[in-house]
């Protein structure tokens, strides 16, 4: 009880914004997180169509050629690899946090369920259906 | 035979008596094959620097007490070994916990969390009281169930999932990857009936909905528990918890 | 101990889910065909006409598929990415507060509505 303990002086640095930057691991984490920005570029374009869609034929022709832009186009392609990576992380994480089945058969369904509204757009709009 | 190869371990150091914020340090380690971090510091603690503080105790990956970060990811320092790095090693405490002195992280946030989630069996029993003539009965579980809880079950309390955890760095109210683990291994176990004490805990802003699934946690295991999908099954518990929360008075 | 309060995330979590489903599952082929293949003229000119996406989308069915339509590439997915941005801006320390939130998900509920208003107008 005697003995004198000099007091305790932890040393703490609390994280800043930056943190994501120093790992892969964060990296990737923030990349994922970041798949929703082009994301809402899409939204904002089917808005403007349903918009366009209620407005008369002269305004959905317009919105047709604003979708055929370069830049328009340019960004919906980085939405689409977006929306892929974001469908591999989802796919994946998807069975660890339900585990229904084993996880291989989890994942392999859900790419096939994304593979079949594919091909019934394509089927659809390919003026096949 | 002399050993010839040597490493470069760069150690921060931070003594509280008289340092106001940490250095580093650099030792030069003989390895082989088999020489581990916690052999390394062993041997920088009894032949080089008898000042150099760290904590170990069972060398065998059971107790959870070397945990230090090397070149910035969370390991067991007697799971770690020297050979699996080409350059030179740094060695610094835990990550998201202060430091006591040099190797050595202030632990409390960690146990308070854990103790937050009452992670043992509850029961409510009252027969023993009334009824004396019965004796006590063991638990029976079967395989099955026993296999619902048992991949949780392997915690060793390191704390590496901490150190992994951003969102314990951002908020280090957060329960945290271990905690939440630990209620949801005991929530799934047949024998026990705590869930309705320990939901509460899960519920809140700094139970399970303080993660977004970083996943890390889950990658710096040592025991591959997957603390992640743990958490992330609390947050079906939670919401469940949250519709049927709506139909009661 | 203190009780921690119930949090509200259960809401905002399942609208996520749903909505990274759509970003996943719906979003993808719907991103190559309208918004890739169409505009560079690999798909049959006429599919995209005015009179056919108006039947399709507001008069077969009673306008339902532009219903599920509007739910699944625009509501849900902004749900879920108003939730990543909430987060994130906690994950970046630059809002932890009530204020993003009120702010991320209240423009995914507006622009869900603003959705669902041209949906029901092209209806009548």
């Amino acid at each position: 009880m005697s003995e004198q303990h000099p007091p305790r002086r932890p040393y703490h640095t609390p994280l800043t914004g930056s943190w994501w930057l120093k790992h892969r691991y964060y990296r990737l984490y923030m990349l994922r997180e970041a798949t929703v920005l082009p994301l809402l570029f899409f939204c904002g374009c089917l808005i403007a169509g349903f918009y366009s869609l209620q407005q008369g034929e002269t305004s959905w022709l317009n919105w047709l050629s604003f979708m055929a832009q370069p830049w328009v186009m340019a960004l919906n392609a980085l939405t689409l690899a977006a929306s892929l990576f974001h469908a591999k992380t989802f796919f994946e994480l998807f069975p660890r946090v339900m585990p229904l089945l084993p996880a291989p058969l989890m994942i392999a369904g859900q790419w096939l369920a994304t593979l079949a509204v594919a091909t019934l757009l394509l089927l659809l709009l390919g003026g096949l259906l | 035979m002399e050993k010839t190869v040597e490493k470069t371990l760069v150690i921060q150091r931070y003594n509280p008596e008289h340092d106001q914020t940490p250095s580093q340090q650099s030792y030069q380690v003989p390895f082989d094959n088999s020489t581990s971090v916690l052999d390394a510091l062993l041997y920088i603690q009894q032949s080089l620097d008898p000042s150099l503080a760290f904590r170990w105790s069972c060398r065998m990956a059971i107790c959870g007490s070397c945990s230090v970060m090397v070149n910035g990811i969370p390991k067991l320092g007697c799971k770690t070994f020297l050979r699996e790095y080409s350059g030179d090693l740094l060695l610094e405490p835990l990550a998201h916990f202060a430091t006591e002195k040099d190797l050595v992280s202030d632990m409390t946030l960690f146990l308070q969390h854990l103790q937050a989630v009452k992670p043992y069996l509850i029961r409510q029993e009252q027969s023993a009281a009334t009824t004396p003539a019965s004796k006590p009965q063991p638990h029976k579980q079967t395989p099955k169930q026993l296999a619902k809880y048992r991949k949780f079950s392997s915690c060793i309390n390191c704390g590496l999932c901490y150190a992994a955890c951003p969102q314990f760095g951002l908020n280090p109210e957060f329960l945290g990857p271990a905690a939440l683990t630990l209620a949801q291994r005991y929530n799934l176990d047949s024998r026990d009936q705590g869930k309705a004490e320990r939901m509460p805990q899960l519920n809140g802003k700094n139970g399970v909905w303080g993660c977004t699934f970083v996943g890390f946690c889950s990658d710096v295991c040592p025991k591959h528990l997957d603390p992640a999908a743990a958490v992330n099954q609390g947050k079906v518990a939670s919401a469940t918890d949250f519709v049927i929360g709506l139909f009661k008075p | 101990m203190n009780q921690p309060k119930r949090s509200d995330e259960p809401i905002w979590w399942a609208l996520f889910s749903a909505g990274g489903v759509c970003f996943a599952v719906v979003v993808p082929g719907l991103l190559l065909t309208v918004a890739l293949l169409y505009p560079l003229g690999l798909l049959p000119e006429n599919t995209l006409n005015y009179q056919q996406v108006q039947q399709w989308l507001l008069k077969d069915w009673w306008g339902l598929a532009g219903l599920a339509l509007a739910g699944a590439a625009i509501c849900l997915p902004l749900f879920h990415a108003m939730h990543r941005i909430h987060h994130g801006l906690h994950d970046l320390k630059l809002s932890s507060g009530l204020m993003g939130k009120v702010i991320c998900y209240s423009s995914a509920s507006l622009l869900s509505a603003l959705a669902l208003y041209f949906w029901w107008q092209g209806l009548g």
